[in-house]
């Protein structure tokens, strides 16, 4: 089977990597801490690992997705032509 | 004046007009048009459209009633599993989402099932995948509409029937006339309902119980197992970690989420809809779970937890708000129904329609697809009639099914060049043996305590593998559409 590939199948790849890694360590990060940091109120009282666990942890890797989702996903033609400017409506 | 009725009967008159207004555009559309308008709104949907189709489709009943509700029954162990569905949308469009753009315009896909048709090239697995689709979305559309009625009677004092009869009508009215082009301006008006509807109760909820101190101190001499990220062990790490990948890598697999990557316009409005819709998931998660177990500490007798997230509505913020926040809790069912009745009614009316009658005319697809659609729709109203009581167990059977059933053959299917027919058959039907006799008879093939999804799911990967690779490759026209150059 030879052909040549389709230089954004590379790109639709690493894709999938940065957003399994991403989601990889959001989990290791939540359920790490989560089950470590102990129940001792910490933030307006709540119990130590919600206030990290539930709050802080989701909130940054969401911002932290932002700057990733703009910075590592290129903007890449979804047509044939190479001429899509990728313009939003 | 019951104002929660007002305005949510004012909510309700806007849906039904977005149905009549897309119904007027889409009769405008030429025939040969029709499918694409119909089912991917002529693929130019931008990033907030798309982000709120994924995050709303993906965030059921299970996200605005079962949320608060199971937080309400365990305590923030539950908050901790339902922050695992965060990262839906990134889940989806990012693995999947640039390749399903460019192959969907290759081969002018504009269903779930154009994608598996193109990739595998079988009449056998429409068919198998039209059955179980249509098997798993209809129990998980009834157990919406369940929970809408449920939600609608308690906060108006109206009867399960005639709440079921409002929640769920207009839904079969913007659906069954726009298609995808009335849903996705429903879904844009929804997300700000539920977003707002979300803000409300959890401020009104943190007021009213006179902060995060105090309701944590009741808690504890309630019990103490509710500030256990375990529930006192009730769910240990692995049980955790398998929801995780149920509502995490495996969510590739949902049929319904798929409608966002195949209506995007590009990849700015990709990128859009990865991090809005975490921005809104984190929302309405976050702050509906904390609600629920805040709830729990001003009222601790419910006799049925689900029914927490209304008991708030009703007593912690003014009518008036209460009718946004029942708005906010049915858009985001209503979503979900609307993005699963698009999915099924393609299922049917377009991909099998064609599979056993090709030469069917673009008239009798039309024809098909609103008469489809007003029928599944029916059937699941019809099994809302039955009123099960414990919705969140059938939602996760229900999506336990579909990852099962698509996870290997759509995500090996787009990066594997040797997966083919033979391997997504098999996977396809080992995956729904294991899960069958996981969810029956021998419940210990769970591993680990582990969701019975997590081993039908790995193993059904296993045997895509070694089955595609003891069988001939796919041909080079399948290889060239999916990764070749043109």
């Amino acid at each position: 089977m030879k052909f040549d590939e389709d230089p954004r199948m590379r790109v639709s790849r690493k894709i999938l990597a940065l957003a399994w890694l991403f989601f990889s360590l959001y989990l290791a990060a939540i359920m790490g801490l989560s089950f470590t940091v102990g129940t001792e109120p910490y933030l307006w009282g709540l119990p130590r690992w919600v206030a990290i666990g539930n709050i802080i942890v989701p909130v940054v890797f969401v911002l932290l997705l932002i700057f990733v989702a703009e910075r590592f996903i290129p903007d890449v033609p979804m047509t044939e032509d190479t001429g899509d400017t990728e313009e939003e409506r | 004046m019951n104002w929660a009725i007002v305005s949510f009967l004012a909510y309700t008159g806007i849906l039904i007009a977005i149905g009549v207004w897309s119904y007027r555009i889409v009769e405008k559309v030429p025939i040969t048009k029709y499918e694409n308008e119909f089912y991917a709104a002529g693929r130019g949907l931008g990033g907030v459209v798309v982000a709120l189709i994924i995050a709303g489709g993906l965030a059921s009943a299970g996200t605005f009633i079962a949320g608060p509700g199971m937080t309400y029954a365990y305590g923030y162990s539950w908050v901790l599993i339902n922050n695992f569905q965060i990262f839906m949308n990134l889940l989806l469009l990012a693995p999947i989402g640039i390749i399903v753009g460019i192959v969907a315009r290759r081969v002018n896909a504009v269903t779930y099932l154009d994608i598996f048709r193109a990739r595998y090239q079988s009449k056998a697995i429409i068919v198998i995948l039209t059955i179980f689709v249509t098997v798993f979305l209809l129990p998980y559309m009834a157990t919406q509409f369940v929970g809408a009625a449920r939600v609608i009677a308690r906060m108006t004092g109206m009867g399960y029937l005639t709440s079921l009869a409002l929640g769920s009508l207009v839904v079969l009215v913007y659906c069954v006339l726009g298609g995808m082009r009335g849903t996705s301006l429903a879904t844009l008006i929804q997300g700000i309902v539920i977003t707002v509807g979300c803000i409300v109760l959890f401020v009104g909820t943190v007021v009213y119980a006179g902060g995060f101190q105090r309701s944590t101190e009741i808690l504890a001499a309630q019990d103490t197992n509710f500030l256990s990220p375990t529930m006192g062990g009730a769910f240990p790490p692995m049980f955790a970690f398998s929801l995780a990948c149920l509502t995490g890598y495996f969510i590739v697999g949902m049929p319904h989420a798929m409608l966002g990557a195949l209506t995007y316009k590009n990849t700015r409005a990709l990128k859009r809809g990865i991090w809005m819709g975490a921005i809104l998931v984190l929302l309405w998660t976050l702050l509906l779970c904390m609600a629920g177990v805040i709830g729990r500490s001003l009222v601790p007798d419910l006799a049925v937890p689900d029914e927490i997230a209304p008991w708030l509505a009703m007593h912690v913020v003014p009518e008036a708000l209460g009718g946004i926040v029942l708005a906010g809790i049915v858009a985001g069912i209503q979503t979900t129904v609307a993005a699963m009745a698009i999915i099924i009614t393609s299922s049917i009316a377009s991909n099998l329609l064609r599979e056993l009658k090709p030469d069917v005319s673009a008239e009798k697809v039309k024809f098909a697809s609103r008469l489809t659609m007003g029928a599944c729709l029916a059937i699941a109203i019809g099994f809302a009639l039955l009123q099960p009581r414990l919705i969140q167990w059938i939602i996760f059977f229900s999506i336990g099914g579909l990852v099962t059933a698509t996870f290997g053959p759509i995500l090996l299917g787009l990066f594997w060049k040797r997966g083919n027919q033979w391997g997504a058959i098999a996977s396809i039907c080992w995956g729904m043996v294991v899960y069958g006799l996981a969810n029956t008879i021998v419940p210990q093939m769970s591993l680990w305590g582990t969701h019975p999804s997590f081993v039908a799911v790995i193993s059904s990967v296993i045997v895509y593998v070694l089955v595609s690779s003891a069988t001939p490759p796919p041909s080079e026209e399948i290889a060239r559409t999916f990764w070749g150059k043109r």
